[in-house]
């Protein structure tokens, strides 16, 4: 087993060329990064990102001419190349999977290697430039010759190729934008993250928002820091109609609830208008012959929340109601003269004029009352291509899941 | 209604899985009746989208129905193919298990998901993930073993042939969980990956397992370092799925809610 190791950069070459290569890439990277910061906020729009991947496959195609009968081929398509280019890209990731990767005011080491933000960086960039380079060559060699037989190969690489490439060169020309819907208005402005306005070749009008919600809960706090009291678990339990509960060591019963109401004097009336909110009466066992009974509710935006006092420590409060289910009511203009009426909601975006329509949010503050209903509306010309390349992986993935390891092709010398 | 067909569904599903892993001899009667298990579960779901009038997607106990379908599905089909009975039965295991939570917690059919997660690509997402994890967990524990033989100079071979297909079973379900959650984040909040925490992990675990693959088709001879990189792979998997919630990047996740399966 013993065999003289190979000096470094003796044909053929193996998996040290693979690493100090890939390595060596990466040190490039850093110190570009370094010295000429990249610009995140910088994205290649159409055409020029059409322009750069045509120069790009053309390089890959002329630099195949080129070395195509050297030793250089050989190694650049094969594993040892394609593992070195993972490995190091897998390290990048790595270290992206454990520092937070968000933007930071303050100069140090860090931000100055772009380690809080990679994805936008020179490393980054590099080494997924030369594995698809590499995996360019890997493909075009298992190809050519073309043979049947090797269909599930040229599926999954392939596909990963087309993925990597059109979602690389899309993303400049992918817009997403939002829209703020005010009911009984009509917008076609759309904003980005820096706050530029668009217009947009269609216009939404919201007819109405609409907000299914759960029922609140009950929770205790400490009066003292307002925090949440989670001695015990679950630390909020749902209000029901005359539900009877145990919240830590507190006997709860729910004598009544009211999903929509008011507050009139001493009590809670059942009650619809603007800014109604719900409200529960509940007695509480305090010890074995002392019940505390009172009304709480968690307010509105225009209404003042209530909460129990339970003892010197404690208080039992209503949460705020979460949403089950949101949806806008529209009716979508286009420049054409058209117009439809759609339903907006979360997992269902309905698409318009090559945009595609998405319920994001509301006014959290107004809850149910919101009239605002906030959308997201997504451009992405390159999205077909990315689709056939997923495509393709997966029929290379029910390949791999037909087939099995029945490999035992040896390229070992 | 609706509960009692359930009871009936589950019941005949339960009796019949269970009475299929107490007749190992003959294969022909335990395909039929892992089969005939399944169909009761479709019917069941057939007769619940029909009377709900909507896909039945939006109640935690309407999904975990779905898991229990699929699982067995797969399950089924993997065991066609491969023979691996303790597949089959781990399939049909999680299949029972779900709904027998279920059965223990009737209050799920009306729990609605939080909007995001009423997708049609939640239940596949998950599915294939729970088969995929069952896969490369069988893989490292043949990478153990075989470290274990190789340390006694007991080792064979075809441990690694068994290694392998393990490996190319499991990644073939990766891909398709890692593509099936791509699609979905363009479906629902259109960007296809974002490079969340979690996103990143399951893209390292990946990643681990390709030079597993790539390393093994090149040299299989040499089996020790492959089979310290399958173990290594899974040391990453177990952080993608278990660890990521505790690491510094893991406060800006958007994947926590803890609510799954
Ligand atoms: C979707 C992801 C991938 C899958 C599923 C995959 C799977 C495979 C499989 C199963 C083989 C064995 C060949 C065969 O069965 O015919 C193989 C070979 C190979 N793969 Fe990959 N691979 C993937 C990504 C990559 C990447 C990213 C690279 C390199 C950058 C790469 C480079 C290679 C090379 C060089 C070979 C050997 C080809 C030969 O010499 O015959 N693969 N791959």
């Amino acid at each position: 087993m013993s065999k003289p190791t190979k000096p470094l950069w003796q044909t053929p070459w193996g998996y040290a060329e693979s690493f100090v290569i890939a390595f060596g890439l990466l040190l490039i990277g850093f110190l570009l990064e370094f010295t000429i910061q990249s610009n995140s906020g910088v994205s290649i729009k159409y055409p020029m990102n059409l322009i750069l991947g045509a120069i790009f496959i053309t390089f890959i195609l002329v630099f195949y001419r080129l070395i195509r009968k050297s030793n250089l081929y050989h190694f650049l398509s094969g594993v040892p190349a394609s593992v070195g280019a993972i490995a190091v890209l897998t390290l990048l990731v790595i270290i992206m999977g454990i520092t937070p990767q968000v933007s930071m005011q303050e100069e140090n080491l860090i931000t100055r290697l772009s380690l809080n933000q990679l994805t936008t960086s020179w490393p980054f960039l590099f080494i997924n430039l030369y594995l698809l380079v590499v995996l360019a060559l890997v493909i075009v060699r298992k190809s050519f010759p073309f043979r049947l037989k090797n269909w599930g190969f040229v599926c999954s690489h392939l596909g990963l190729w087309i993925t990597i490439f059109a979602a690389g060169l899309g993303s400049g020309d992918l817009m997403r934008l939002k829209m703020d819907l005010y009911t009984n208005k009509t917008e076609w402005k759309a904003y980005d993250n820096n706050g530029n306005y668009y217009e947009l070749p269609l216009a939404i009008k919201l007819n109405d928002f609409l907000i299914e919600e759960f029922n609140p809960k009950l929770a205790v706090v400490e009066n003292e820091s307002g925090k949440l009291y989670e001695a015990t678990k679950p630390s909020m339990i749902m209000i029901e109609d005359e539900l009877e509960c145990t919240l830590h060591d507190w006997n709860i019963k729910i004598d009544d609830f009211l999903v929509s109401s008011g507050r009139v004097g001493e009590k809670y009336h059942q009650m619809y208008d603007f800014g109604a909110a719900p409200a529960a009466k509940v007695s509480v066992a305090v010890n074995s012959s002392d019940t505390l009974s009172g009304w709480i509710s968690c307010g509105s935006f225009n209404r003042p929340h209530e909460s129990l006092k339970l003892d010197d420590n404690y208080s039992l409060l209503m949460t705020v109601p979460e949403p089950k289910k949101f949806s806008s009511k529209v009716t979508i203009f286009t420049p054409d003269g058209q117009k439809e009426e759609q339903v907006l909601e979360v997992n269902k975006p309905q698409s318009v004029n090559g945009w595609k329509i998405y319920q994001l949010s509301y006014d959290e503050k107004m809850g149910k009352y919101s009239n605002l209903s906030v959308v997201e509306v997504v451009k992405d010309p390159w999205q077909v291509y990315v689709y056939i390349g997923i495509f393709m992986m997966m029929i290379g993935a029910i390949y791999m899941f037909w087939r099995g390891n029945k490999v035992t092709i040896s390229s070992e010398q | 209604m609706i509960w009692n067909y359930f009871l009936m569904a589950a019941g005949v599903s339960s009796a019949s899985w269970i009475l299929s892993a107490l007749i190992p001899k003959k294969d022909f009667i335990r395909n039929l009746l892992v089969l005939i298990g399944i169909l009761s579960m479709a019917v069941y779901i057939g007769f619940l989208w029909n009377s709900l009038e909507r896909p039945p997607l939006r109640t935690l106990g309407e999904t975990r129905l779905w898991y229990s379908l699929f699982i067995s599905i797969i399950g089924l089909i993997t065991y066609y193919r491969w023979r691996y009975l303790w597949m089959l039965y781990y399939c049909l295991f999680m299949s029972l298990l779900f709904l027998f939570i279920n059965y223990m917690h009737p209050e799920n059919f009306s729990k609605t998901l939080m909007p995001a997660l009423q997708s049609p690509w939640f239940v596949p997402h998950v599915v294939v993930y729970i088969i995929s994890y069952a896969f490369l967990a069988a893989s490292s524990l043949v990478a153990i073993y075989g470290l274990y033989q190789v340390k006694r100079e007991r080792f064979d071979e075809k441990y690694m042939l068994v290694a392998d297909n393990l490996v190319y079973l499991g990644f073939a379900f990766l891909t398709f969980g890692l593509l099936f959650g791509a699609l979905w984040a363009k479906e629902a909040w259109g960007h296809y990956w974002t490079w969340d925490p979690k996103e990143t992990w399951a893209f390292i675990t990946w990643m681990g397992y390709l030079v597993y693959i790539h390393r093994r088709y090149q040299k299989p001879r040499k089996y020790v370092s492959a089979l310290w990189i399958l173990a290594l792979a899974f040391v990453i998997l177990l952080v993608c799925w278990f660890g990521v919630n505790y690491l510094p990047s893991a406060q800006f996740s958007v994947h926590t809610y803890s609510m799954q399966p």
